[in-house]
């Protein structure tokens, strides 16, 4: 068999991501005794109690029933709270898969999209792997460019995805730069607002993005239980867009791909968010200011803002950083994959990891500024 | 960095793999490298080579083989690969130290594929699943080295920025590394139309920097292996205060190739300054340059988080590998290697590549075998004769074939030094040899 002969020219050249091991395999192989996670952005509270309460009383004969193919009751519910008709909500498999399904529905091989070099890989990975070219613009004071962005448009320039507050940097457009942004970039083509984390902003410059949709219909938002929700395993992402948009993406997205209990336990944290929301966004400003404060103290720089993480400057290369951190019980994520080399990424969380993490952090420094090795 | 195959370069034609059809292969690779464009001392060496080859493994295949010949013209060079299934083939051969006794009528044979390894610019072999065997053979295109440039005064007040090249700018800039003199320049540097080639291809990246419109800088990237990069530079002309030139290089470099297919990405070109930032320290290797002892020193940073492994090994390797996995905090287990002697083959099998300028050998192992530090032994004498006074050794830790060499690469003098983590099969040991009239 030639599988080589089979494989189009755009996936050959491309690799497979490979996630991280399961926790046990990690902790054997760094002979760690404790391993926490501070490498996806996750929430340490759980889901709000309604979402816990489904998950725990789930019915087990419920798994040998197909799931509502649409997410129906799920949408009913997100669009009541939009104010918006369920049928402009279109729910997935996390919010990777509308990624996905938004790309195959605008793009053919010729086309671009455009986005940030130094941003969520996935709209960059999924243009390629689907033979489209993702066009990358640098981000300026470490958030995303408009002006770059607009720049690189060209007749073959379908999407345009805005990652807002961008992962890694906490950066974010308001309201008036993404209606400035909007007004340039003309309606022949999607602008994507990816909103993974808005629900950690408290700020009423924060563009009202499902507000906008009325004077720009080309104008899509994705959002995600998997953050704010801590719903991250059962894989829970909507998008929303105007009826004609969501009906031609729709197309593209496979019917049956969230499961039941996601989508029971979706439904119940929306309606139970409010001291969830309030609880985390404490939490997160708490954690936050502990880990600036650790790194001021270390005279390591920092970058951050919205979301639930924060970027550290590391003052060795940041693999080496990793793999010693990991050695002591903390997994962070690695900038170099991002396009910051020399960078890391930390989940903020509860207090006493925050902490301990902090405490470790200046072990590992103080170390490393004993004892450089011989150039 | 992106290759891709154009069909307008390049031919391939399945054979009936019998003796008969030899003149077919070798007219299809001197016709198609004259297509191409080569000139025939450059062709020359294909055809000697695919005539070796073929006639060789031809008496040993099968009634109803074939095989593949594929002819690429990649710009700077031709790449011939030879593909067909062979359960058992004979590779004793590429041993650059064969004897041949002209008396011999096996060692005659066995000289075919030594002249073809001698013949090219570099010679590959890999075994893939079901019995197969590439045999992948490339002759560089002659070019002609560098003309002299001028280089840019040291007063220059503007920005530096950055600069991503066209070939010509590359060609530009390698003949500013050769007229700054710059040390650890590689061969494809040395010979500027190679480098401007070579990035046409997409077989190299690069990334230069400027300033008032005089190039100041580079960096450039190649594979190593094919999970591991090698990056060349930053080589900076005129003086770079507070390394901005080189922080920006690097930077931006290591943020290109971030999100390629590759684990990890090395430099073994000396000390740089404040690398601590951008690299991890791997150690140093010792060689000489005519009576100079000199030590290049090796850096690498990984590319994906991922990174972990068991390698099956005995002592002395263990220790060392323990030591340096310790130190570079990677996770790996290293577990004893249970080895019985006498159930190795007779005959132990080593690739070499030279590197004349550098007056250096590289030694792979291709097959374990009883006889491996006789085999290691002669290799240092032949290669000693013909003026060769480096020893390299690269060990994968992931082939037990490999793996096998630790006590005799011990034994004949040769000292591991560093380790390039998952940069083959695993991870990459290298070993130097630092008495050149050592305990053999
Ligand atoms: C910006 C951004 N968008 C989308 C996602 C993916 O989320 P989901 O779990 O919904 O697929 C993430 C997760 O890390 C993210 O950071």
């Amino acid at each position: 068999m030639n599988l080589e002969a089979l494989i189009p020219e755009y996936v050959r050249g491309f690799q497979a991501y490979v996630p991280s091991k399961p926790d046990h395999l990690l902790m054997r192989e760094y002979g760690a005794s404790m391993l926490h996670r501070l490498n996806n952005n996750e929430n340490p509270l759980g889901p709000p109690p309604a979402a816990a309460r489904v998950i725990a009383a789930f019915p087990p004969e419920r798994a040998a029933i197909y799931p509502s193919g649409d997410s129906y009751d799920l949408r009913q519910s997100l669009g009541a709270r939009l104010g918006i008709a369920a049928d402009r909500v279109l729910v997935g498999n996390g919010s990777c898969e509308v990624i996905s399904s938004v790309i195959k529905a605008f793009c053919q091989p010729g086309d671009n999209i455009v986005t940030a070099d130094k941003t969520f890989a996935v709209y960059e990975w999924v243009a390629e792997f689907s033979g489209i070219e993702a066009r990358l613009t640098p981000l300026r004071d470490y958030a995303f460019d408009p002006q770059a962005m607009l720049d690189r448009i060209d007749r073959h320039t379908k999407i345009l995805f805005v990652c807002n507050p961008n992962n890694p940097t906490g950066t974010y457009w308001t309201q008036r730069m993404l209606v400035d942004f909007l007004e340039q970039a003309g309606e022949d083509r999607i602008v994507v607002v990816d909103e993974a984390y808005r629900e950690y902003i408290d700020d009423p410059e924060y563009p009202d993005t499902i507000g906008l949709m009325e004077r720009f219909p080309n104008l899509v938002v994705f959002r995600t239980f998997s953050k704010m929700y801590a719903l991250a395993g059962l894989r829970v992402g909507y998008l929303a867009g105007t009826e004609a948009v969501v009906e031609v993406v729709r197309r593209t997205s496979v019917a049956y791909s969230v499961n039941v209990q996601a989508q029971q336990a979706a439904l119940a944290a929306l309606e139970d968010d409010r001291e969830h929301i309030a609880a985390t966004r404490t939490l997160v400003r708490e954690g936050m200011r502990l880990v600036v404060d650790a790194c001021r103290d270390l005279e390591l720089e920092t970058v951050g803002g919205a979301g639930n993480y924060l970027m550290i400057r590391t003052p060795i290369n940041d693999m080496l950083m990793y793999r010693r951190l990991m050695k002591r019980g903390m997994m962070v994520r690695t900038m170099t994959g991002f396009r910051f080399p020399g960078w890391i990424r930390v989940t903020l969380r509860e207090i006493p990891v925050m902490a301990s993490f902090a405490a470790i952090l200046a072990e590992e420094v103080h170390a490393i500024r004993n004892q450089r090795v011989p150039a | 960095m992106k290759q891709a195959k154009s069909r307008s370069h390049s031919l391939s034609s399945r054979l009936p793999f019998k003796g008969a059809f030899l003149p077919l292969a070798m007219s299809l690779v001197e016709k198609g490298a004259e297509g191409f464009g080569y000139g025939r001392r450059e062709a020359g060496g294909l055809v000697l080579a695919i005539e070796e080859l073929f006639s060789f493994y031809a008496r040993q295949a099968t009634a109803d083989s074939a095989i593949d010949v594929d002819l690429e013209d990649q710009g700077y060079r031709l790449a011939l690969t030879l593909t067909f299934r062979m359960a058992n083939p004979d590779l004793r051969a590429f041993n650059l130290t064969w004897n041949c006794s002209l008396d011999s009528e096996e060692s005659l044979e066995l000289l075919g594929p030594m002249l073809a390894a001698r013949s090219v610019s570099s010679l590959r072999l890999d075994f893939g699943t079901d019995d197969q065997v590439v045999l992948r053979l490339a002759r560089n295109r002659d070019y002609p080295p560098a003309a002299d440039v001028p280089l840019p005064p040291g007063d220059l007040k503007s920005p530096l920025r950055l600069l991503e090249p066209s070939a010509d700018d590359l060609r530009h800039f390698a003949a500013m590394a050769v007229a700054a003199g710059s040390p650890f320049l590689p061969g494809f540097l040395a010979r500027p139309g190679m480098a401007a080639d070579m990035l046409a291809a997409g077989h190299i990246g690069a990334l230069l920097i400027e300033q008032d419109s005089w190039i100041r800088g580079g960096v450039l990237w190649h594979p190593l292996t094919g999970s591991c990069l090698e990056l060349y530079g930053p080589y900076i002309f005129g003086p770079d205060a507070d390394a901005q030139g080189v922080t920006l290089l690097l930077d931006a470099a290591v943020a290109r190739i971030s999100r390629s297919p590759y684990r990890g990405l090395v430099r073994r070109q000396g000390v740089l300054a404040g690398f601590e930032r951008f690299f991890d320290f791997l150690g140093e290797l010792h060689l000489r340059r005519g009576d100079a002892a000199i030590r290049s020193t090796c850096y690498y940073r990984q590319l994906k988080e991922e990174s972990s492994g068991t390698v099956y090994c005995a002592e002395p390797l263990a220790s060392f590998l323990d030591k340096q996995y310790d130190r570079l905090c990677l996770p790996r287990q290293i577990r004893q290697a249970g080895s019985d002697p006498a159930r190795l083959r007779d005959g132990s099998v080593l690739a070499v590549e030279l590197e004349h300028e550098r007056s250096l050998a590289i030694l792979r192992p291709l097959c374990a075998g009883k006889d491996m530090a006789a085999n290691l032994t002669a290799h240092l004498d032949m290669l000693r004769g013909e003026g060769i006074g480096n020893f390299l050794v690269e060990l994968n830790t992931g082939r037990s074939e490999d793996t096998a060499f630790a006590a005799p690469l011990a034994e004949t003098g040769f000292v591991p030094r560093l380790v390039i983590p998952d940069a083959g099969q695993g991870d990459l040991v290298v070993y130097d040899h630092p008495e050149p009239e050592g305990r053999v």
